[in-house]
C-alpha cells in the first residue's frame, strides 16, 4: 500500500508540475497577445497623434508581442503532456471499450487488464528510450528554434525526464496488476474517470 | 501478403483488440508499429519514426488548444458559472411544463459556449441540475437522459475539442469550423427543448410543477451570468475579430475563467490541484490516442489503403449521396460502441479521402466543413446511444438510484431528435454553411 | 526501399522508392517538378524504379522531421527546406542572406556547386543529394504600402527563416513566427500586417486577396529560401550500377536549375494575379533599395561572425557563394 501511495503521489506531483507549466504558458500567451494589441494601438495614428512622446517611449521600452511565444508554447506543452501521463496511467484513465468484455467472467477481465498494462509498460519504455535517442540527434545536429534559437534538445530533455517517470509509473502499474492477478490480493482500485 | 492486404486486414484486427479492452490509443499505436515493421521488413523504420514523433505530436501548437479548453472548463465549474447558468435558465423556463429539464438544456448550451468537451459539460451540469430536477419531481430516467443529451451541446456549440482534431486531420480552418457548428448547435438545443415538451405530454408523470419566479429575481439571475458572457465574447469574439488565433483564444479563456474562479473563491486549497488532475487525465488520454492514430495512419498511408479504397469507390460509380449515407450509418453503429474522439481519429484519414473526391455540388472547402460538422453531430449521437454512450455512463455514475435501463428508454427520444436534425442538415447544407457564407 | 521481383533469374531487381514531402500533390513543385522528375526516372529505368509519392506528410511527422526521415530510411526521398531545422545546415544559410541571390536558375546552380565543394560529406552526411535549389526572389506583401525601411517600423511581419527574421528585426519590423499555412488566416485577422514570400507561393495562399500592396526590388533579390531533394544514402548505394546511373543522369546541377526554374515560372502566375486584382506593386528604384542593402550587410556581418564562432569560415563562404552566383548569372 505504501508503494502505491508513493507512486500515486509521484504521479500527482508530475500532474501539478505539468499544470504549473501549462499555467505559465497561459500567462505567457496572454502577455504576448496583450503586448501585440498594445503595440498596434501605440502605432496607430490616433496614439501617435495624441501622445507621440508617450507612445514612442512605450514602444522603445519594447511593448509588443513576446518574441518566440509559439516556440515556448511548443516546448512547454510537450513537457506538460509527458508530465500528465503518469497520473493517466496510474488512474487507468485511458479510453477503453469494455462493452464486450463486460459479459466475460471477472477473471478474464482481470487478465486482459493486466496483459494490456504489460504491453503499455513496454510501449512507454520504448517511447522514453526513443525520445532519448531523438534528443541525442538534436544535440548532435545543433538544431535550434527559429526566433529564440535555444537548442531543441533542451525541450527534448525536459520531456524525456517526464517520460521516464511515466515509464516507471506504467511499469509499476503493470507489475501491480500482475501481482494482483497471480496472488489474488487487491491493490487500491483504479479511480478512472477521464473526460473529454 | 501484399502491403495493401496487410493494411486492409489491420482494421478488423484493430477493432478486435479494442473490443478486447485494449486501450484505444495503445491499440492504434501497437498495430501501427507492428504493421509498419512488417511492411518495411524490420523495426528500423518504426523505431526511427518514434525518435521524434512522440515529441512532435505532444509539442503541436494547434493541439495545445486541447488542454487549454479542458482547463478552462475546470475553472468555469469552480468559478460557479454552471450554477449561475442553470439558475438563470431555470428562473425563465422552470415554470413551463418540463421547464426544469428545458432549463438544464439551456444551461448546457450556455456552458457549451465556454467548455470544449461533452463529458465535462454533462458531468458539470449534472452536479447542478440533477438535485433540482429530482426536487421538482422529474423522473430519474428522464432527468439523466436530458442531461446526457444536453451534454452533447458541450461539443456542438463552439469551442469544441473534436472540431480542433478534425481541423488538424483535414487541414481545415478551426475558426471556420467553429462558426459552422454554431447554428447546428443552437438547433440541437431547440430540438432537445421540443423533445422535452413532447415527452412530458406523453409521460405526464415524468415531470412535476414549479412556481414561476418573479421578474426582479429573474433579472438578478440573468445578471449573474455575465462572467460566462464575458468569457464567451472574449474567446469566440476575439477569434473572429482577429485579435488572436484559436490557441491564443483558448489561453485567454483559461486565463479569464481562472481569474473569475479565483475571485469567486473557487480555487481555494486543493481545488487548484484537482483542476490539474482532471485536466491531466483527459489531456494525456486524448494525446495518447492522437499519437497512436498518427502511427496507425502513417502505416495505412504506406500500404496505400486510403488511396486504393477511394479509387475503388470512384470506380464503382456509386452516387455521392449513397456513399455519404453509408459512412454516416457506419458512424452511428460504431458510435454505439466507441467514444467520439477515437472514432474521428481512426476513421477520418480513411473516409475523408473517399468523400472529398465525390461531387456534392459545393467547393472543396465548403464540403470539408459541412462533412466535418455532420460527422461531429453523428458521433455525438453516439455519446447517447445505448448500450455504450459515454454521456449515459457519466450521468449514471452520478445518479446511482436510477437504473441505466430507464435512462436508455428516455434517451431514445433525444436520439430521434438528433437523427431528424442530421437529416435536415443533409438536405439543407445552408444550415451549416449559412454563417460561413455570410462572414467569409 | 522495397525490393521485389528477384525470382526471375537474369532479371535485375525492381525498386520502389517512397518520396515524402509536405505540400499537396497539386502544388507547383510536386506537380511540375517532382512528378515530372519521377516519371522520367521510371521511364529511363524501363519501369524498374517506381516512385511512390506521399504528399502532405502522409507518412506522418512534421516538415522539420523530413531530414531525419530520409537519413533514417522512414522515406527514401524527401523534399524539404534546410531552414526548417535551424542550426543543422548552417552553410546553406549563406544563400539566404539578404541581397546575395540572383535569378533562381543561376543561384540554384551556384548552390549545387557550393554544396559539392563544401558540405556533401559534412552537413549533408547520410543523404545522397539529388537537387539543391532556391525559389524566386522573395518580396514584401503588406496591407499598408511599404516603400522605405521607415515604413516597416512596428509592422508585424512573418518571415520564413532564421536569417530573414534577423534582417527584419534589424530594420525595425516586429517579426512573428508561424508556419506558412497559418499566414492567410493571420493576415486576414490582423495578427500580422505583412509577410515576405516569393510570388509563386502567393497564388495558393491567396495573398493578393488579403493585402493590397507588394514591394518588389527590381534587379535585386531581397532574400530566397533554400530547398533540397535528398535520397537515403544507403538506398542509393544499394542500387545496381545501371539504376544508379539513371539517378545520376537525372540529378545534380541541372535538376537544381530546373526546379529553380519551375518555381520562377510560378512567380509570373502569382504576380499576374496581383496585377489582375488591381493591387499596387511598388517597384523600388536603386536609390530606394540602397538603405535596404545597407541593413543587409549588417546581418551578413553578424552571420559571418556567428559562423566563425562555429568554426566555419563565414567570410570565405560568402565570397565563394557570391562569385559562383556572379559566374552563373553572367552566362
Ligand atoms: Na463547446
Ligand atoms: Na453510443
Amino acid at each position: 500500500m505504501r508503494i502505491h501511495a508513493f507512486f500515486l503521489s509521484l504521479s500527482r506531483f508530475m500532474a501539478v508540475l505539468g499544470g504549473l507549466v501549462l499555467s505559465l504558458l497561459i500567462l505567457l500567451t496572454v502577455a504576448s497577445v496583450t503586448g501585440r494589441a498594445l503595440n498596434g494601438l501605440l502605432h496607430s495614428d490616433m496614439a501617435q497623434g495624441a501622445f507621440p512622446g508617450l507612445s514612442q517611449g512605450l514602444l522603445t521600452m519594447g511593448i509588443g508581442p513576446i518574441t518566440g511565444d509559439f516556440e515556448l508554447v511548443e516546448a512547454g506543452i510537450a513537457f506538460t503532456i509527458f508530465a500528465f501521463l503518469p497520473l493517466t496511467q496510474i488512474s487507468g484513465a485511458h479510453a477503453t471499450v469494455d462493452i464486450f468484455t463486460a459479459t466475460l467472467p471477472r477473471g478474464i477481465n482481470r487478465f486482459l487488464v493486466a496483459f494490456w498494462e504489460a504491453v503499455f509498460a513496454l510501449v512507454m519504455v520504448v517511447i522514453a528510450w526513443r525520445l532519448y535517442v531523438g534528443m541525442l540527434g538534436k544535440m548532435q545536429y545543433n538544431e535550434t528554434t527559429f526566433l529564440l534559437q535555444f537548442p531543441v534538445w533542451w525541450a527534448y530533455a525536459a520531456s524525456f525526464g517526464a517520460a521516464v517517470v511515466a515509464a516507471v509509473v506504467t511499469v509499476y502499474v503493470a507489475l501491480a496488476r500482475w501481482v494482483e492477478l497471480l496472488s489474488g490480493c487487491v491493490l487500491p482500485p483504479v479511480d478512472g474517470g477521464a473526460d473529454h | 501478403m501484399s502491403d495493401f492486404l496487410i493494411g486492409l486486414l489491420s482494421f478488423p484486427l484493430l477493432l478486435l483488440l479494442i473490443f478486447l479492452r485494449m486501450p484505444i490509443g495503445l491499440a492504434m499505436f501497437v498495430v501501427g508499429f507492428v504493421g509498419l515493421s512488417w511492411v518495411t521488413g524490420g523495426t528500423v523504420v518504426a523505431l526511427a519514426k518514434l525518435k521524434s514523433e512522440t515529441f512532435s505530436t505532444f509539442s503541436s501548437y494547434s493541439l495545445s488548444i486541447v488542454p487549454l479548453f479542458l482547463l478552462m472548463g475546470q475553472f468555469a465549474t469552480l468559478g460557479g458559472m454552471s450554477q449561475a447558468l442553470f439558475k438563470a435558465a431555470e428562473s425563465f423556463l422552470g415554470h413551463l411544463k418540463g421547464g426544469v429539464a428545458m432549463a438544464a438544456v439551456g444551461a448546457c448550451a450556455g456552458f457549451g459556449a465556454i467548455c470544449g468537451s461533452s463529458l465535462a459539460t454533462a458531468a458539470t451540469m449534472s452536479q447542478v441540475a440533477l438535485p433540482e430536477l429530482r426536487r421538482y419531481g422529474y423522473s430519474g430516467g428522464f432527468s439523466t437522459a436530458t442531461l446526457a443529451a444536453g451534454g452533447t451541446l458541450g461539443i456542438l456549440i463552439p469551442p469544441s475539442v473534436i472540431l480542433v482534431i478534425y481541423a488538424i486531420l483535414t487541414e481545415q480552418n478551426i475558426a471556420k469550423l467553429f462558426l459552422a457548428a454554431f447554428v447546428p448547435g443552437i438547433l440541437a438545443a431547440i430540438g432537445y427543448i421540443l423533445t422535452i415538451s413532447i415527452y412530458v405530454r406523453l409521460h405526464p408523470d415524468a415531470a412535476g410543477v414549479r412556481q414561476p419566479v418573479p421578474w426582479p429575481e429573474r433579472l438578478r439571475a440573468l445578471v449573474d451570468v455575465w462572467p460566462v458572457l464575458l468569457v464567451f465574447t472574449a474567446v469566440v469574439g476575439g477569434i473572429y475579430a482577429g485579435i488572436f488565433t484559436p490557441t491564443e483564444g483558448a489561453a485567454v479563456g483559461a486565463f479569464g475563467t481562472g481569474i473569475i474562479a479565483l475571485i469567486n473563491g473557487g480555487l481555494r486549497g486543493r481545488a487548484w490541484f484537482e483542476c490539474f488532475y482532471a485536466t491531466a487525465k483527459s489531456t494525456a488520454m486524448i494525446f495518447f490516442i492522437v499519437l497512436g492514430a498518427g502511427f496507425y495512419n502513417g502505416f495505412l498511408a504506406l500500404t496505400q489503403v486510403p488511396q486504393e479504397l477511394s479509387n475503388w469507390v470512384v470506380a464503382q460509380g456509386f452516387s455521392a449521396w449513397t456513399v455519404l449515407v453509408i459512412i454516416l450509418l457506419l458512424y452511428l453503429v460504431l458510435g454505439c460502441l466507441m467514444d467520439s474522439l477515437s472514432m474521428i481519429l481512426l476513421t477520418i484519414p480513411i473516409f475523408f479521402p473517399i468523400v472529398s473526391i465525390l461531387d456534392f455540388g459545393m467547393s472543396t472547402e465548403e464540403f470539408a466543413i459541412w462533412f466535418g460538422i455532420i460527422v461531429l453531430v453523428v458521433v455525438e449521437v453516439g455519446l447517447i446511444t445505448p448500450p455504450v454512450g459515454m454521456n449515459l455512463f457519466v450521468i449514471n455514475s452520478m445518479d446511482r438510484e436510477t437504473p441505466i435501463g430507464q435512462t436508455y428508454k428516455a434517451v431514445m427520444y433525444f436520439v430521434a431528435s438528433d437523427i431528424l436534425r442530421v437529416a435536415l442538415m443533409l438536405v439543407f447544407p445552408v444550415i451549416t454553411l449559412g454563417l460561413l457564407r455570410l462572414f467569409y | 526501399a522495397i525490393l521485389a521481383g528477384s525470382a526471375v533469374a537474369g532479371m535485375a531487381q525492381d525498386v520502389t522508392l517512397r518520396m515524402h514531402y509536405f505540400l499537396p500533390q497539386q502544388a507547383i513543385v510536386p506537380k511540375q517538378g517532382l512528378k515530372v522528375w519521377s516519371d522520367k526516372i521510371e521511364a529511363e529505368s524501363d519501369g524498374r524504379i517506381k516512385i511512390q509519392h506521399f504528399p502532405a506528410m502522409q507518412l506522418g511527422g512534421t516538415p522539420p522531421q523530413l531530414a531525419d526521415q530520409v537519413i533514417d530510411g522512414v522515406a527514401d526521398i524527401v523534399w524539404t527546406l534546410p531552414g526548417y531545422t535551424p542550426g543543422r545546415f548552417p552553410s546553406t544559410e549563406v544563400f539566404e542572406l539578404p541581397f546575395i541571390a540572383s535569378g533562381p536558375e543561376a543561384t540554384s546552380k551556384a548552390f549545387w556547386d557550393f554544396a559539392e565543394a563544401n558540405v556533401m560529406d559534412t552537413e549533408f552526411q547520410g543523404m545522397k543529394m539529388l537537387a539543391l535549389w532556391v525559389h524566386g526572389p522573395g518580396m514584401i506583401h503588406s496591407k499598408d504600402p511599404i516603400a522605405s525601411i521607415e515604413d516597416l517600423n512596428g509592422v508585424k511581419l512573418r518571415a520564413p527563416s532564421r536569417v530573414t527574421n534577423q534582417y527584419f528585426s534589424e530594420v525595425g519590423a516586429t517579426p512573428i513566427g508561424m508556419p506558412v499555412p497559418a499566414v492567410p488566416e493571420a493576415l486576414s485577422k490582423g495578427v500580422i500586417d505583412a509577410t515576405v514570400l516569393p510570388w509563386e507561393v502567393t497564388t495558393s495562399l491567396k495573398i493578393s486577396e488579403l493585402v493590397e500592396n507588394h514591394t518588389e526590388f527590381p534587379g535585386e533579390t531581397l532574400y530566397v529560401a533554400t530547398l533540397m531533394l535528398a535520397m537515403n544514402q544507403g538506398v542509393y548505394d544499394g542500387l545496381p550500377e545501371d539504376l544508379k546511373a539513371v539517378i545520376d543522369n537525372n540529378s545534380g546541377a541541372d535538376l537544381s536549375a530546373t526546379l529553380g526554374a519551375v518555381m520562377a515560372e510560378g512567380d509570373e502566375v502569382g504576380r499576374q494575379v496581383a496585377v489582375d486584382a488591381g493591387n499596387t506593386i511598388i517597384e523600388l528604384t536603386p536609390e530606394q533599395i540602397a538603405p535596404w542593402k545597407e541593413a543587409g550587410f549588417a546581418v551578413e556581418a553578424s552571420w559571418i561572425e556567428e559562423m566563425d564562432g562555429k568554426g566555419l569560415d563565414g567570410q570565405a563562404m560568402v565570397d565563394e557563394a557570391r562569385s559562383l552566383i556572379d559566374a552563373y548569372s553572367g552566362e
